[in-house]
């Protein structure tokens, strides 16, 4: 018998008002992912793929069907269970890195440890350890204004992986970068997949991009197809 | 818990704003401190000039020696009451005094007001130890001489050592002392023989107030028993502190009440200048806010936070204006005591009861200006801030 899949998405519709109009952006949708895979999800502008993202990381609850991850249906949880949740299963990588601006790189990857109980002592080293995986422990004291596009995607994902989430969600994690920084990210990706068995979901539009992934998955008008 | 340092750098980043709110906290706090600190002054003043050991009669219904009389006869009958203290010679310490008041110009020359006169026998200064002669000498029993509280010497015309003024048309008396009286009510009067004043004035045969010495403060029972309970004299007796803490209670609660209402007023600008820094705060820090949300941290957690940066910019500004409010302690102020309609002299009094009431209005100021903004931060959405 085949293992469960991590993230379980079956019957999935999420609808849109505005106004009177109602936007169908997710329909009847069924995605199996199993643990430690990295997966591109791609389609044009509009296909829901970042709808898909938000639903799977727990930043927003289908209309219809159930979003079960490690077995658990997280569109049952209240706000605030859903965002201790995130805090304990999901690292986020996005597109315009969303750096805080006053804070340094270090303060910036202890953010979601601040969220635990761990000790400052403990909290620095784990942000430094994860500084050291993404190869910025020397720009720890950097801020934002202080590093190019291609390190503060680095500082973004030490933070996503700092609190040792089950899941990285990635949404155009290499849109704002060149081709030699890009590349360099999808490489820290693979091995964050690769060495430290994180499941990795990533939007892209980047065709290079989604060759990195192990599966590449092709959403239009809301459905997989 | 999101980290204060967020908050610290953030009010550092946007310096004009911070400062530019800070400043009109600042104002209030300034304000409410000042006033409470006058207040205070006043009372300190007014109580310090009572002694415990002493007992100040009026006539029945006056609370204000302005407008007490009493007859010589029946000050004889109050010197010998029970527990009046006697000196070496076996005389009582007691003294009856004449209290008028002369409407003077001020040595700025933008007005005039009332100056308390008091009329002193002559062992007044004897009965009062406190009281010294610090310029000139003090004045001689019979004359037109008369001497000045060091607070208000110099704060009208003619009331400087050497000058002469008229008590009434024709009446001029010359200034050959100044008298310290351990800042109390006594430096903002001046004063003459009781005699000379009597006569004056008209008043012969009548002084407005008597103070005794009583052996201890315990006597004044029997003391004030003695005195009331004889219906024919129509006197009432009190201990003298009290008495001038009543002095200074309408006044008091004037200058309160004032201070208290600019401050409030002032405090509704200052608050919406807070409100707007702190809405202008979320709207530039939405997608902060959004990605602050998807790492996992609560609304609880942002309101906290937005919150607290609104109680910070109050404190700064409570902390600038508590400073300058005690800077005013190096200020005397001077101004009408409504219940003796004359001018008494007194400081800015801080006290640190005073300034954390200050620094809590401030404070409060901050937490309601910041309180609409702090929510709106909570409500933002993170998707909706990511995707903008």
């Amino acid at each position: 018998m085949s293992e469960a899949p991590l993230i379980a998405l079956k019957g999935v519709n999420k609808t849109f008002s505005r106004g009177k109009e109602r936007l169908e952006v997710l329909n009847e949708l069924d995605l199996d992912i199993p643990k430690g895979s990295f997966e591109a999800l791609m389609g044009p502008s509009g296909s829901g793929k970042t709808t898909l993202l938000n639903l799977i990381a727990g930043l927003d609850r289908p209309t219809k069907g159930s979003v079960e991850v490690g077995g658990k249906d997280i569109a049952k949880l209240g706000d605030s269970e859903l965002s201790r949740w995130r805090s304990q299963n999901i690292g986020f990588i996005f597109q315009h890195f969303n750096l805080i601006p006053v804070l340094t790189a270090l303060e910036n990857v202890e953010l979601p440890l601040l969220l635990t109980n761990l000790p400052s002592a403990e909290r620095k080293k784990r942000a430094t350890t994860a500084l050291r995986v993404v190869g910025l422990e020397d720009r720890m004291g950097h801020r934002p204004n202080q590093l190019s596009g291609g390190q503060e995607q680095r500082v973004g994902i030490a933070r996503a992986i700092v609190h040792d989430p089950t899941i990285l969600v990635a949404d155009e994690p290499t849109g704002e970068l060149d081709r030699n920084s890009a590349d360099e990210i999808l490489g820290l990706l693979d091995k964050l997949n690769k060495d430290f068995d994180k499941t990795i979901l990533m939007v892209t539009h980047d065709p290079a991009a989604a060759e990195r992934a192990s599966i590449i998955r092709k959403l239009d008008k809301g459905q997989l197809v | 818990m999101i980290p204060i340092s967020y908050n610290v750098r953030n009010l550092a980043v946007r310096k004009a704003t911070t400062v530019a709110s800070a400043g009109g906290i600042a104002l209030v706090v300034f304000v409410l401190a000042s006033s409470l600190m006058l207040s205070e002054g006043l009372r300190r003043t007014m109580q310090s000039s009572g002694r415990a050991d002493t007992a100040i009669v009026l006539r029945k219904g006056n609370n204000a020696e302005l407008s007490s009389t009493i007859d010589d006869p029946t000050v004889g009958i109050v010197r010998s009451a029970p527990g009046v203290k006697a000196k070496t010679d076996g005389t009582p310490q007691a003294v009856g005094e004449l209290m008028v008041v002369a409407f003077m110009e001020t040595s700025d020359g933008k007005g005039r007001t009332n100056v308390q006169l008091r009329g002193v026998p002559t062992d007044a200064m004897d009965f009062r130890p406190e009281v010294r002669v610090v310029e000139g000498r003090p004045i001689q029993p019979g004359t037109d001489e008369v001497m000045v509280g060091k607070s208000i010497s110099g704060r009208f015309k003619n009331l400087r050592l050497g000058d002469s003024f008229e008590l009434r048309k024709n009446r001029p008396v010359k200034v050959v002392g100044v008298f310290e009286a351990g800042g109390t009510a006594f430096e903002s009067e001046v004063w003459a023989d009781l005699e000379v004043l009597r006569e004056a004035f008209g008043r012969r045969g009548v002084v407005s107030s008597v103070r005794v010495r009583l052996d201890s403060p315990s006597r004044f029972e029997g003391f004030e028993t003695a005195i009331e309970s004889d219906k024919r004299l129509g006197l009432d007796a009190m201990p003298e502190r009290e008495f001038y803490e009543k002095q200074s209670e309408g006044t008091t609660l004037f200058i309160t009440v004032m201070g208290v209402l600019i401050a409030v007023f002032f405090s509704v600008g200052a608050m919406i200048g807070a409100m707007i820094t702190m809405y202008a705060a979320v709207a530039n820090r939405k997608r902060e806010v959004g990605v602050l949300r998807a790492i996992g941290f609560s609304r609880l957690n942002i309101v906290v936070s937005f919150l607290f940066e609104s109680l910070l910019i109050a404190l700064i500004g409570g902390a600038i204006g508590s400073v300058a409010a005690l800077g005013m302690g190096l200020v005397s102020f001077s101004m009408m005591n409504f219940s003796t309609w004359s001018e008494i002299v007194f400081r800015f009094t801080p006290t640190p009861q005073i300034i954390g009431t200050s620094l809590v209005f401030g404070g409060a100021m901050g937490v309601l200006g910041g309180f609409f903004p702090a929510l709106r931060a909570a409500a933002v959405s993170p998707i909706e801030a990511m995707r903008e």
